[in-house]
């Protein structure tokens, strides 16, 4: 395997692509009792457009969330969680936009654990039961999200800033769409992106990383199949639909989700540098040590509640600062105007280099998470860059790209506010 | 591994140290009787503190100031811990070593810490009243907004109505009336008086050997004056007669919420056992709830059990559609009765204990896992470090489980369900 040192940031990282396709990623931890694997696909929630073997399809919304539950089943009565935990292992799955990940930590018998893991991921198998079985299941998930003001105000928001992304569309679908889900559907999807080429194998812990490497060559085997080309019919410019939607909800207080739309990002470096450059950005306009953070905080615009940084999912980026606020249109101009300000009066370079230390140190930090470190790694893959090089990136960015980016993004026809508002109590006569 | 020094009257350091980490993290709190007089209170002066100091006068200088100790954290940090609360501050910060030549961040760290307990700017005697009425809408903004998660809303429902008569139905933070009556010039006074009389609990993981850390503190120390009041110590659950709760609200699933009572606490012997049978019953993937009324019968997404260590209480969830409580209800008890008649297999006994035993194993793997666990287990009257918890919950046998669950008593319930829209 192929061995990097990040002597700045005291990390190894071992890697190999196998032979079948597979990217194997290796962090080892001396010394350290837990061990986490996280399996990942590069398809998530907004892949439904697809070309297989030379055939185009269209799968229904929240297929990606359906098979990550159905990927547990496995022939034979077998439990996946049981067998887990008899290993003292424990496992689970979460589905995003563009990435569905599988994983498990232990503390002992490692090595079953990871066959586990690679052997359930790589065997579909869905049957009509099943398939039904799950749909009251994930209802009840969906009734969960319904609930939950956060979900609904991020929502709400997509589908007032995107005309045709899917992004529009909850990760896990609708009660509608996922009654067209069947074993065919799930089998599809899994055979176009469940291939080693479109997936990553990322482990953090005390192993050894050719031994890691050895069983996911055991359990996947020498063969190299076909990808899943994904499709990606949507068109985006940099317009909102709608400027602000408002909604009624169980809510104790007012909140909103805000964002600018930005210019999707592609991969590699110029990426990964655009985006430390947009959440250095976010610093700059309305972070805890911006002019404008204690100006609406004094005012009580906002509290302690507010807080934003940049999204990126495959197709489209933006802006994001959510929190609550009785007057979230107001937090919007306020907002534009300071960028404005920003961008004609530039950043002092003491307070650049300030914010980059911060933003340095904080990533360092962050190493101490496995999982944390494992996600970020994941998802940073998949943008083809190695994340241990931040320190390298953030080194290089001048603040006349914090300037040029407040500049180009936060602007008016870019910009979209969710609102939830409480019930008004009527009076009972 | 822990190193447990007493620095003052009342005053402990425990320190872990350990240089695995490329971060460090050092809490301080205050330990108060859990008090429905001064719950508000205690929850509100930590985020008045952080509001500013006479050197950093602001929320934007203080930011400013930690982001050149290369973005350490402050935060307010005020738990429940049995019939406790605690209250004051936690510290996050890079580790000294990826510093660039000639830095330091801890002894700043610790320096603006002191600055921070002791250096409020005042007026008329009392916290600048700006701060403080800021901070009490912050406050009791978090209070209210427990609402916008009906699971958390209604488990906080649950514990209210079944401990009626102990303090661990008391918010947390205090109730948002309690909180909009304070005043800054009291809150002032409350705070000096917590500081003087309160035993303080300083948990430090990080690279820094004891003595250092020791020493680092000393210049804090010498300006607290010390008049400690003790604790009381910690009591099981106090009943009061059982209900059975309804609230309607415009929400789209149901939240089913059942309280039970057991003697067993984490000071009695049998801790473990019952510690094995909240796994074996709701936790996680592989409990008998989970795998049954999620599973088998489809009838949640979201279901399971939390044991209340301290108290001795036993909480059930689950998110259900609003026509099945009966039926969720009738499965929850029917597993808990196949728990007390022993109908528990190998497989789950062996999971239930796994579970524990990797969690505990990995206590020492992340500061915030160790921090959590000995800033609080020797308040809570749990005297095991995680290797002696280890060992025990390896004694647990399949009859200890069932005992435990023979002595599980059902309370209270709670049902949040839908008005029709």
């Amino acid at each position: 395997m192929k061995r990097i040192s990040y002597p700045e940031l005291d990390e190894t990282l071992y890697t190999e692509v196998l032979e079948n396709g597979l990217t194997v990623t290796v962090v080892p931890r001396k010394g350290f009792t837990k061990k986490l694997a996280y399996f990942v696909t590069n398809y998530g929630s907004i892949h439904t457009d697809f070309e297989l073997e030379g055939q185009a399809y269209h799968a229904p919304a929240g297929v990606a969330h359906y098979l990550e539950h159905k990927m547990f089943d496995l022939p034979g009565d077998r439990d996946v969680s049981a067998e887990f935990a008899a290993l003292g292992a424990m496992t689970n799955a979460f589905t995003s936009y563009d990435m569905t990940a599988y994983y498990f930590s232990c503390t002992e018998h490692f090595q079953e654990s990871l066959h586990l893991l690679l052997e359930f991921v790589s065997t579909p198998y869905f049957t009509e039961e099943s398939v039904e079985k799950e749909r009251g299941i994930i209802d009840q998930e969906i009734g969960m999200n319904e609930d939950s003001p956060d979900s609904v105000v991020f929502d709400n928001l997509m589908q007032a800033m995107y005309r045709s992304h899917p992004i529009r569309v909850p990760i896990l679908g609708t009660c509608q769409t996922i009654r067209e889900i069947t074993p065919e559907v799930l089998y599809r999807c899994h055979r176009a992106f469940y291939t080693p080429g479109n997936m990553l194998l990322c482990v953090i812990g005390d192993v050894d990383p050719e031994q890691v490497a050895d069983m996911a060559r055991q359990v996947l085997g020498t063969e190299k199949t076909e990808v899943g080309r994904k499709l990606r019919p949507w068109q985006e410019d940099m317009n909102c639909p709608a400027g602000e939607v408002s909604h009624t909800m169980e809510v104790a207080m007012s909140m909103f989700n805000l964002a600018f739309k930005c210019e999707p990002l592609e991969a590699g470096d110029a990426a990964i540098r655009m985006e430390m450059v947009a959440d250095l950005a976010a610093e700059a306009l309305f972070g805890e040590s911006s002019e404008l953070y204690l100006r609406l905080y004094e005012q009580g615009l906002i509290d302690s509640s507010f807080g934003g940084g940049f999204e990126t999912v495959d197709g489209c980026a933006m802006l994001l600062c959510s929190g609550d606020s009785e007057d979230a249109a107001t937090v919007r101009d306020a907002i534009l105007a300071q960028a404005e300000k920003i961008v004609n009066e530039g950043i002092p370079e003491e307070r650049f280099q300030r914010m980059k230390r911060s933003a340095l140190g904080r990533r360092i930090r962050d190493l101490d998470s496995f999982d944390s470190t494992c996600f970020r790694i994941c998802a940073y893959h998949f943008s083809d860059f190695a994340y241990f090089r931040f320190p390298e990136v953030y080194r290089g960015i001048q603040a006349s790209e914090i300037c040029d980016f407040l500049g180009r993004v936060v602007r008016q026809p870019r910009c979209g506010l969710s609102i939830i508002t409480p019930i008004a109590k009527e009076e009972t006569v | 591994m822990i190193e447990t020094i007493s620095l003052l009257s009342g005053v402990t350091l425990r320190v872990c140290r350990d240089t695995r980490f490329k971060q460090g993290c050092l809490s301080f709190q205050l330990v108060r009787q859990m008090d429905k007089q001064e719950a508000a209170r205690n929850a509100l002066f930590p985020s008045v503190l952080l509001r500013g100091t006479r050197r950093c006068p602001d929320l934007r200088s203080i930011t400013e100031y930690l982001d050149t100790l290369y973005g350490a954290s402050v935060s307010a940090l005020v738990r429940r811990v049995g019939d406790y609360q605690t209250t004051g501050l936690c510290c996050g910060f890079m580790d000294d070593r990826f510093a660039l030549p000639g830095d330091k961040v801890l002894q700043p760290v610790l320096s603006f810490l002191e600055e921070l307990l002791l250096d409020s700017p005042l007026e008329d005697g009392g916290f600048l009243t700006s701060f403080v009425e800021s901070e009490k809408k912050n406050l009791i903004s978090t209070i209210e907004s427990e609402l916008n998660d009906k699971r958390a809303y209604a488990m906080g429902q649950l514990l209210k109505t079944m401990c009626a008569a102990d303090t661990f139905g008391l918010p947390r933070l205090g109730e948002p009336e309690e909180v909009a009556a304070i005043g800054a010039k009291e809150l002032y006074a409350h705070y000096r008086h917590c500081l003087r009389t309160s035993p303080i609990e300083i948990f430090y993981v990080g690279s820094a050997a004891s003595g250092r850390v020791a020493e680092l503190l000393q210049p804090l120390l010498q300006h607290l004056e010390r008049d400690v009041m003790p604790l009381a110590p910690q009591t099981a659950f106090h009943s009061c007669p059982g209900q059975d709760v309804v609230e309607t609200m415009d929400v789209a699933q149901g939240k089913l919420c059942m309280g039970f009572t057991t003697p067993i606490t984490n000071r009695c012997p049998e801790f473990p056992a019952m510690q094995v049978l909240n796994t074996v019953f709701g936790g996680g993937m592989t409990s008998k709830l989970f795998r049954n009324v999620r599973e088998k019968l489809s009838l949640c997404y979201s279901v399971g059990s939390g044991y209340y260590s301290t108290k001795g209480i036993l909480a059930v969830s689950a998110g259900i559609d609003f026509d099945k409580e009966q039926l969720t209800r009738q499965e929850i008890l029917t597993q808990l009765e196949a728990c007390r008649n022993g109908g528990i297999t190998p497989e789950e006994l062996k999971a239930a204990k796994e579970a524990i035993l990797s969690s505990l194993r990995a206590t020492h793997d992340s500061p915030g896992s160790i921090e959590g666990y000995y800033a609080t287990a020797a308040i809570s009257g749990l005297q095991m470090t995680p290797a002696e918890y280890m060992a025990a919950v390896e004694q647990v046998t399949l009859e200890d489980v069932a005992a435990a669950a023979r002595q599980v008593r059902l309370h209270t319930t709670y049902f949040l369900k839908g008005a029709s829209r």
